[in-house]
């Protein structure tokens, strides 16, 4: 026995012939479960508006489901087999014939119809090791990886892909403007409504500038000290959740789970996260609730900044600090730091910029600062004073974002 | 002469299995050697390197480094094991916005106190060596530029002193001259050529012209697909042989 055939029974042959065949099967079928996903919002969408503009409900699917269901399935495997569906670009799957050219309309044709017994043949395709569908097979039909067969170079605005995403542009339009309830005639004709704001808002009443300044301080603390803490939560987190730092089953883990957590945290919105803490510990200090929200929203989201930053360093001097022989913290600190610590700097005042923006906006649902005080004397229409809050909020904003945007120039 | 490397049976594998990069390499390497890799791109030049101080986790075989096994080292041997073969890359792996000071003196980093080094702190000897080790390489007036400010030839100089830090006792050099012109080239190898002669640091090079080989090699190893398609002196390749290591089509270039 050569040493190449030991090492090729250890390292070649590591995963049996069949999971090649599996993985075939499952970016098909997942295609095809991709494209009938797609096809049910298609019908939701389209069949709402329907129904809204001609029957005046509001209902997503107006016949039974199981009709819907059989007719996206059908309608899927139609668009698999004339045309490159979403789920096939997603999965990178093309189709063709036997021979790798392109199928003609018959082969098409006869591959939906067989393509109707999928379920029943899995175990079969499972255990051939060159894999070919049945129905495929049958109908002198191949479903092959992306990168086989050459693209024919269509115009982008002939797929059939565009023509669907088109299709949902349209749909989108027409479904937001009944959402909204558009009513052009009242914006034209009801603006005097509004007269009394404006009269008061032209004569402030500067007796309130004193309290909106220390309010306004307030505010700026809170941004400042949610800003901190995360940065110090942000930094050490953004290290596990670095793709090309993950490594091993744990880091892996590590890094999908933070991954999702922040995306999670991230998507929703500081004000929720503050009528959230308002509630969690309401200790009639409002400012902590609206400072406990912005933390939590800038560490999601200093994270995913961070973190990216460091999945695009060079990898060169960390190989290069790796092999004098330093150990891990010395690798981190001679190779990684000096290639971030400036993107670092800069997407931190870009968060305090933002969360001072936001500081005032938390304010509004209850969070204590400027924004609060803004809120009641909206509510209980005494504009003129907050007309002069207002500008205090604009200059703070101004300035923070003058400034910010400044910094970050010099960093770059 | 003594070994100083054997190599045994080394495979590496990428990609669960389905790339070989290296595929089943013994050699030996003697202390005082100039070996020289030549081989087309993707023969496994650098990962045969990169496994030597194991950068790269070798899938298979055995590396062993004056006596003891690299490939059984702890993380605390293998980071000693480090210290004594320094490395120098084809794109020069500066630490681009430090300056070159500290991208020489992290060359000491293996050995000096972790803490210290925390905070940037080194000690005198090593900063008088790192000035030192500027003056061999002749950029010593560049000291406090930053790294990205050098022309391509001046900041391999950057790593060589970098290398010379470490004080090793085999340096390699993965394709230390691909991104300079000629001229560079060449001043680049002589220090090389200096550091094996002088300071008898065994080197194990790998460089893409075989003019290059012929002249500052003391014995050559080709590599085609991973394997080792040819073993000796520089003096014996022939047409023949050079057909075998770059293929068919290829022809000699020249670089003096």
């Amino acid at each position: 026995m050569t040493p190449q055939d030991q090492y090729y029974a250890g390292f070649m042959s590591k995963r049996p012939s069949w999971t090649k065949a599996l993985r075939a099967y499952r970016k098909d079928l997942g295609a095809l479960i991709a494209d009938f996903v797609v096809l049910i919002a298609l019908w939701g969408l389209s069949s709402f508006i329907w129904n809204d503009l001609v029957h005046g409900t509001r209902d997503f699917i107006s016949v039974a489901p199981w009709i819907m269901l059989v007719v996206c399935f059908e309608l899927a495997l139609v668009w698999e087999s004339f045309a490159v569906s979403p789920g096939m670009r997603l999965f990178g799957r093309r189709a063709t014939d036997d021979r790798n050219g392109r199928a003609v309309i018959g082969r098409r044709f006869l591959r939906v119809l067989l393509l109707h017994g999928l379920p029943l043949f899995i175990l079969p395709i499972l255990v051939t090791t060159r894999y070919i569908p049945w129905q495929d097979r049958l109908a002198g039909f191949r479903s092959v990886s992306a990168a086989e067969v050459p693209d024919p170079r269509k115009p982008w605005y002939r797929t059939s892909w565009m023509v669907a995403l088109a299709g949902l542009a349209v749909a989108m339009y027409l479904a937001s403007a009944l959402f909204t309830q558009v009513d052009l005639v009242k914006l034209f004709t009801n603006a005097s409504a509004t007269s009394e704001i404006w009269a008061r808002i032209v004569n402030p009443d500067w007796s309130i500038l004193g309290l909106g300044v220390r309010l306004l301080i307030v505010t700026l603390f809170m941004a400042f000290m949610a800003t901190l803490f995360g940065v110090l939560v942000a930094v050490p987190l953004s290290f596990l959740a670095a793709r090309n730092l993950a490594h091993g089953i744990i880091g892996r883990t590590i890094y999908t789970v933070l991954r999702i957590l922040m995306s999670i945290v991230r998507s929703i919105q500081p004000f929720i996260w503050a009528i959230i803490f308002v509630v969690w510990v309401r200790t009639g200090n409002a400012p902590f609730a609206g400072g406990l929200a912005l933390f939590v929203h800038s560490v999601a989201d200093l994270t995913k900044l961070y973190s990216e930053r460091l999945e695009s360093i060079d990898p060169g001097p960390v190989e290069a600090i790796r092999s004098t022989g330093a150990n891990g913290l010395q690798v981190i600190l001679y190779g990684i730091v000096p290639q971030i610590i400036n993107p670092y700097l800069s997407f931190t005042i870009y968060r305090w910029d933002i969360n001072v923006r936001m500081a005032t906006i938390i304010g509004l649902v209850g969070g204590g600062g400027i924004g609060q005080r803004l809120l009641q004397l909206t509510r209980n229409w005494v504009w003129d004073q907050a007309i002069v809050l207002m500008l205090l909020i604009m200059v703070a904003v101004w300035a923070m974002d003058y400034s910010s945007s400044r910094l970050r120039e010099r960093l770059n | 002469m003594e070994e100083l490397i054997r190599i045994d049976r080394l495979t590496k594998v990428y990609e669960r299995g389905e790339v070989l990069a290296v595929n089943d390499i013994s050699f030996t390497v003697k202390r005082g050697e100039f070996l020289v890799l030549i081989g087309l791109s993707g023969s496994g030049k650098s990962t045969l390197l990169r496994c030597i101080n194991r950068l790269i986790e070798p899938t298979a075989g055995q590396i062993v480094f004056d006596g003891i096994d690299v490939t059984k080292a702890s993380a605390r041997q293998l980071r000693q094991l480090r210290r004594r073969m320094a490395m120098i890359f084809q794109q020069f792996n500066l630490v681009k916005r430090s300056s070159v000071l500290t991208n020489v003196l992290s060359g000491r980093l293996g050995y000096v106190n972790p803490g210290a080094s925390a905070i940037h702190k080194f000690p005198k000897e090593d900063l008088e060596s790192a000035f030192a080790n500027l003056e061999r390489v002749g950029i010593p007036e560049q000291a406090y530029k930053r790294a990205d400010e050098l022309s391509g030839g001046q900041q391999q100089r950057v790593g060589i002193a970098r290398a010379l830090m470490q004080r090793p006792d085999l340096l390699m050099a993965d394709e230390p001259v691909s991104a300079l012109d000629p001229a560079t080239a060449h001043s680049v190898m002589q220090y090389l050529e200096q550091m094996n002669q002088e300071d008898g640091v065994t080197v194990i090079a790998s460089l893409h012209f075989l003019s290059l080989a012929r002249r500052y090699g003391t014995r050559i190893l080709a590599l085609k697909d991973g394997e080792i398609v040819f073993e000796g002196l520089p003096a014996e390749i022939d047409a023949a042989k050079f057909k075998e290591i770059y293929g068919e089509e290829a022809e000699e270039v020249e670089v003096r």
